[in-house]
């Protein structure tokens, strides 16, 4: 038994010291969606997805970097962080392309299967695309930056276990971008190893290998509910 | 209740670049009052005072400084945060022009009430033109033996809304892209270089060598229940005689927007910025207070000429071009918020969109990351509560 408690969905539960409201939800069976989170890396915050209603908190909170504090009332599955939630989903939609039938993610996207989850159907929002051409000259990576959600993955991946930093943010806003040296399309001579850290990693298809002769599709087949 | 000057008590008295003046006007008695005094001792009377933070959240100085001073460790911060980015405010700019001593005493008796051994002034960039002014302040306080065994320090802005936003600032400080952080950690737990760490706005400064050297008991006189002292306002807009006007909290708006500003025909009115909220000209007896609508201050009036959706694209477009990019509800949301206001000032908006802003609206407010995104749908939800016509007129087909 942990030394702190806390009360989630209402049933009383407890953690460890140090521990995220994510993790003990998970310790516990809880279900929380999560996409910029990887359990090995340093918390991001960026998707907001894994938000959570704390009593006595105006705002939502982000479990995957909030410590819990003894006597916490979570809630993770109101209606409010639902609709909170599906919302989130449809701003990533916003501007992310309708090629997912093409897509050699689309059987394992992060964001179609939290989408289905949350049973997001057409997004209500929709915004002008990001376009950028196809970065398909390294013989290891493939970027197509169109695709991103800005989770971060790549960018903390790199740096947190490779100790490199091929990625980097620029651009502010809706014009932010994880870019490559002083964005530049990774190119065939670069410096960037084989190592499949961030392609592994990345939640959608913008960052893939390039597919060579005989080699099967990632992933397992999704299944679509309804 | 009338203006009345503490913060602006110095100004057009003193000459800026020179610290004797100050000096004859109490000048620095407040440091070497605080440093005969403990720290408790001081944080006591700040608290007494109810001093809230003018920066725009309202947070207790009092609170905040006992924070930074109980967190564990020897090497802790304290920031003022003069990068005065929000739509409409230019009392810090005010403030440092005609009285930089008040500010940099104000920061020293931070750094000593908290620990601190190192301070840092955040001068946005368009105020590059105070720098010389400010310098010149802080050295003569050096000479004088003012800042023995604290160090003040100026960091330039480059222009980024969102670095006044305390976490942003930090990281912009540190020589990072400025975002904002999650939270907790709190910055009076991990801020700078991630070490405990206060930071202020200029006003708020102002205010604690008075505090200080007249008592807590003294300034909680002034203001109402929940917002003790004055304010300084930036007063802009459809108005007469726009500037700044310094007012005891909870004086009625009407006496500061028509009276002192001679704004006549007056439409609505935005507390606070582009993060602010904006009423109609009905609410205008509204008291200025943390109790009712306050932000930092910025007052700007519009008049019956101006049209609703116009503003309130205008703001939503500033915002989006200043969000930092970091989280998914402020980086699309904006996005989308401009494009669909462009879609209803230009006569094409489509009916159920008006939902789906207050919707998205909801999301933005308690799902941001800071207060950028969760203050910005503050204008499209404010107009469509009291401007809903405006936007019923711009659906398509109507
Ligand atoms: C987007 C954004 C911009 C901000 N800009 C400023 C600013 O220009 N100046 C300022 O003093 N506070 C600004 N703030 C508030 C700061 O985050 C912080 O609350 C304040 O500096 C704390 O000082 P105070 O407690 O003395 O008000 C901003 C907040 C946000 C969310
Ligand atoms: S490229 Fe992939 S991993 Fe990197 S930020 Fe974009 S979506 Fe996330
Ligand atoms: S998973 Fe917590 S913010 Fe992305």
């Amino acid at each position: 038994m942990g030394d702190i408690t806390l009360t989630m969905n209402g049933a009383a539960i407890s953690g460890r010291e140090g521990m995220t409201i994510l993790e003990v939800a998970r310790e516990n069976g809880i279900d929380i969606p999560t996409l910029c989170y990887l359990k090995e890396l340093t918390p991001i915050g960026a998707c907001r997805l894994c938000v959570v209603e704390v009593e006595g908190s105006r705002m939502l909170v982000g479990s995957c970097h909030t410590p819990i504090a003894p006597g916490m009332v979570i809630q993770t599955h109101s209606p409010k962080v639902l609709e909170v939630r599906r919302v989130l989903i449809e701003l990533m939609m916003a501007s992310h392309p309708d090629s997912c039938i093409v897509c050699e993610a689309a059987n394992c996207c992060e964001l179609r299967m939290r989408a289905t989850d949350l049973e997001v159907g057409l997004p209500r929002f929709r915004t002008r695309l990001r376009y950028f051409p196809l970065e398909d000259e390294n013989s290891n990576i493939i970027r197509d930056m169109s695709k991103c959600i800005l989770c971060r993955r790549c960018v903390t991946a790199c740096y947190n276990t490779e100790g490199k930093k091929m990625f980097s943010l620029a651009y502010r806003g809706f014009e932010s971008k994880v870019i490559y040296d002083l964005d530049k399309p990774v190119g065939s001579d670069e410096t960037c190893r084989d190592c499949d850290t961030c392609i592994s990693l990345c939640p959608t298809g913008a960052l893939r290998q390039p597919i060579k002769f005989g080699q099967r599709k990632k992933g397992p087949v999704l299944y679509v509910k309804g | 209740m009338p203006q009345a000057k503490i913060v602006l008590k110095n100004c057009g008295i003193i000459d800026p670049k020179d610290i004797n003046t100050y000096r004859t006007k109490d000048g620095f008695k407040a440091l070497d009052k605080a440093r005969g005094m403990t720290a408790a001792g001081v944080i006591n009377e700040i608290k007494t005072s109810g001093l809230r933070g003018r920066g725009g959240a309202g947070f207790p100085c009092g609170v905040k400084w006992e924070g930074a001073r109980n967190s564990p460790g020897d090497e802790k911060y304290v920031i003022c945060n003069a990068d005065e980015g929000e739509v409409g405010t230019f009392k810090d700019r005010y403030i440092i022009q005609n009285d930089p001593f008040s500010l940099v005493e104000g920061l020293a008796i931070a750094g000593y009430t908290v620990g601190a051994r190192q301070g840092y002034i955040y001068l946005r960039a368009e105020y590059s033109y105070l720098l010389g002014l400010l310098r010149g302040a802080i050295d003569q306080a050096q000479e004088a033996g003012y800042l023995d065994g604290f160090n003040i320090a100026i960091r330039l802005g480059a222009g980024a809304y969102i670095c006044g936003e305390e976490s942003a600032l930090m990281e912009s400080i540190e020589g990072k892209r400025g975002e904002s952080r999650y939270r907790p950690p709190f910055p009076t737990v991990a801020g700078l270089w991630q070490k405990p760490t206060t930071i202020n706005n200029v006003e708020t400064l102002m205010n604690v060598a008075q505090i200080v050297l007249n008592g807590g008991g003294w300034y909680a006189q002034m203001g109402t229940e929940r917002s003790k002292g004055t304010k300084v306002f930036s007063v802009s807009g459809d108005v007469a005689r726009p500037g700044v006007y310094e007012m005891v909290l909870g004086s009625p708006l009407r006496e500061l927007v028509e009276g002192l500003a001679g704004a006549k025909d007056i439409k609505m009115i935005q507390i606070g910025g582009a993060t602010g909220r904006i009423i109609p000209y009905d609410m205008i007896d509204t008291p200025l207070a943390f109790e009712s609508y306050l932000g930092a201050g910025a007052i700007t009036v519009y008049n019956k000429s101006r049209d609703v959706l116009d503003i309130v694209g205008r703001t939503m477009e500033f915002l989006a071009e200043e969000s930092c990019g970091k989280c998914t509800p402020c980086r699309q949301g904006m996005e989308w918020m401009v494009e669909v206001l462009g879609r209803f000032h230009r006569g094409e908006g489509l009916a159920r969109d008006i939902g789906y802003m207050e919707v998205l609206a909801d999301t933005m407010a308690l799902s941001s990351l800071c207060g950028l995104g969760q203050a910005a749908p503050f204008a499209v939800v404010d107009t469509l509560k009291y401007f809903r016509s405006d936007y019923e007129k711009g659906i398509s087909g109507k």
